[in-house]
């Protein structure tokens, strides 16, 4: 795949010498290079991350790279490099994959939005001096981001399992042919000897921009792995559903969570010394049903809880005796 | 190609526990005002405005309070718009129950202080950023919605999301979801995997160095 891509480049040595160095910096710059689509996240980590024994070696092998090469390069690269110079560097290469969201723009009907990037490009290009400069956001163009994992999840093309891939990091098996294909679209990916610098400014870049990232991580997270990975598969489904789908999702994970304290409440009903309706759970449901005249959806959920616990409470009883 | 989700990762979860900054039109203050002067229940869009409020007041006086006045200047603000025992106990999931009353006021103590902490230790400053109120929406089951977009001046802006829930009449903040990365999610899983490899007391002794790692910086 790559070597085909790559044909044209005079020197073997440096296809091979790119790649690797590619594939590494970005896998771990990202931690969120390729993709996924997740239903929710959390709750079903077991079917999310079946490889996890693997996927936790692999990590662990990415932040030792990162720690000792990565990173160290990243650093000098952010502290010698102007401020302007690296969002210059930024816009650049970002201007460069501007062909690749136009792309999936289109494959996901987004045509207005493809028009809009379209726009972008063409602004950018000239005006904004070869992609230097944004001047496209300055005239109200905002980026999108698309690409062809987010495609895919789109056409119905199940996300698969998580997988850390040593080198490459983070991605779900969908994220590998929606990968490749980015890769493909990126005309960085096709320049070789003379220009092999600007792939490799590409790769620093990229690690570079994501430093604040890998730091807010480090400080942040309890299980660095686990972070990654919920961060990674939360916000590459946000973008599938282009910030709309989400909250829902989260609500109802979250709030069958909070049931689950009612449960408990219900739970101390029927542990209570005896099982008869005794007074201060009549009072109780009466408590709950005066929510009910002022709407209170909670209170009504409640009433209608502690109505079918003490029912079978009673009948507990009833039996018991 | 991975940069600009990078950068837009980066600064979602930044700006998650970095910083909310309110700002708040004067009509809308003076309403907050005029509730909490009578100590009527807050509305829910009220709670998370009144809570980017103050924030963005410690933002600004970020520098010259230090860590410890940022701190002791959130935590009344943070305790009274969050429900934190119901968060504590979510995070941990099904394991909660199979705690002792003794570790379940540890893990509120020690959750406490570590939401506070990183909120102290991540609102240092101030930089021309602002909080936008866009809707409401109710959720099925009663809860409320307050969606938000954090305004930064030099970068795309973030969706900000804040999920509330009922308690004793008082609405109060459970979660917050920046640009679709929930922290009550994020943080569960954490929690309930480490308590599955680790046990309860890796989870405290994590939590514990995290504080000290945000006091000490």
């Amino acid at each position: 795949m790559f070597s085909t891509q790559l044909k044209k480049d005079n020197s073997t040595l440096f296809i091979v010498l790119f790649l690797s160095i590619f594939l590494f910096l970005t896998g771990c710059a990202s931690h969120t290079v390729l993709e996924t689509g997740v239903k929710s996240v959390g709750i079903h980590a077991q079917e999310i991350d079946p490889y996890e024994n693997f996927n936790r070696k692999s990590y662990a092998f990415n932040e030792v790279l990162d720690n000792y090469v990565a990173e160290p390069i990243a650093d000098v690269y952010l502290w010698i490099t102007p401020k302007v110079v690296q969002t210059g560097v930024s816009n650049f290469f970002s201007n460069l994959n501007e062909i690749n969201v136009v792309l999936n723009d289109i494959m996901q009907g987004k045509l207005l939005q493809g028009s809009e990037d379209t726009g972008r490009f063409i602004v950018n290009s000239t005006i904004g001096l070869g992609g230097l400069f944004d001047v496209a956001k300055e005239l109200g163009l905002e980026k999108h981001d698309e690409d062809f994992s987010q495609t895919l999840a789109v056409w119905g093309v199940p996300q698969g399992p998580y997988l850390v891939i040593p080198v490459l990091g983070p991605m779900t098996t969908r994220g590998i042919p929606g990968g490749l294909f980015d890769i493909a679209a990126n005309p960085t990916s096709y320049v070789g000897g003379i220009f092999f610098p600007v792939q490799l400014l590409q790769v620093l870049n990229a690690r570079a921009s994501a430093d604040g990232d890998l730091r807010f991580i480090d400080e942040a997270a309890l299980d660095p792995y686990i972070f990654t990975r919920e961060a990674f598969l939360q916000y590459r489904k946000n973008l599938i559903a282009d910030g709309n789908v989400e909250i829902e999702d989260n609500i109802f994970d979250l709030e069958d969570e909070l049931f689950d304290e009612d449960e408990e409440i219900s739970d101390k009903l029927n542990n209570m010394n005896n099982n008869k309706f005794n007074e201060q759970e009549e009072r109780q449901l009466q408590q709950a049903e005066a929510g009910i005249v002022e709407a209170d959806l909670d209170a009504k959920i409640e009433a209608l809880r502690l109505k079918i616990k003490l029912r079978s409470a009673n009948q507990h009883g009833v039996n018991n005796n | 190609m991975s940069l600009i989700k990078n950068r837009k990762l980066i600064t979602g979860l930044f700006v998650f526990f970095l910083g909310f900054n309110a700002s708040v039109y004067a009509e809308k203050t003076s309403k907050i005002d005029s509730a909490v002067n009578t100590e009527k229940a807050l509305e829910a869009k009220d709670v998370v405005l009144l809570f980017q409020d103050t924030l963005l007041g410690v933002m600004k006086k970020g520098a010259e309070l230090g860590f410890k006045g940022r701190y002791q200047a959130l935590e009344p603000a943070i305790v009274k718009s969050h429900d934190l025992a119901k968060v504590a106990r979510i995070v941990v999931g099904k394991e909660w129950k199979s705690f002792s009353q003794e570790q379940k006021q540890k893990l509120n103590e020690v959750f406490s202080r570590l939401s506070i902490a990183s909120y102290a230790h991540n609102f240092k400053g101030f930089s021309g950023e602002s909080f936008e109120y866009l809707s409401e929406d109710e959720t099925a089951r009663g809860g409320r919605i307050i969606h938000s977009v954090f305004v930064l001046p030099e970068d795309k802006n973030v969706k900000f999301d804040y999920m509330l829930k009922k308690k004793a009449g008082n609405w109060l903040i459970i979660n917050v979801i920046a640009n679709g990365v929930s922290d009550l999610a994020l943080k569960r899983s954490e929690y309930t995997s480490i308590l599955k490899r680790e046990g309860f007391e890796a989870l405290i002794a994590k939590i514990s160095e995290k504080i000290d790692n945000y006091t000490n910086q």
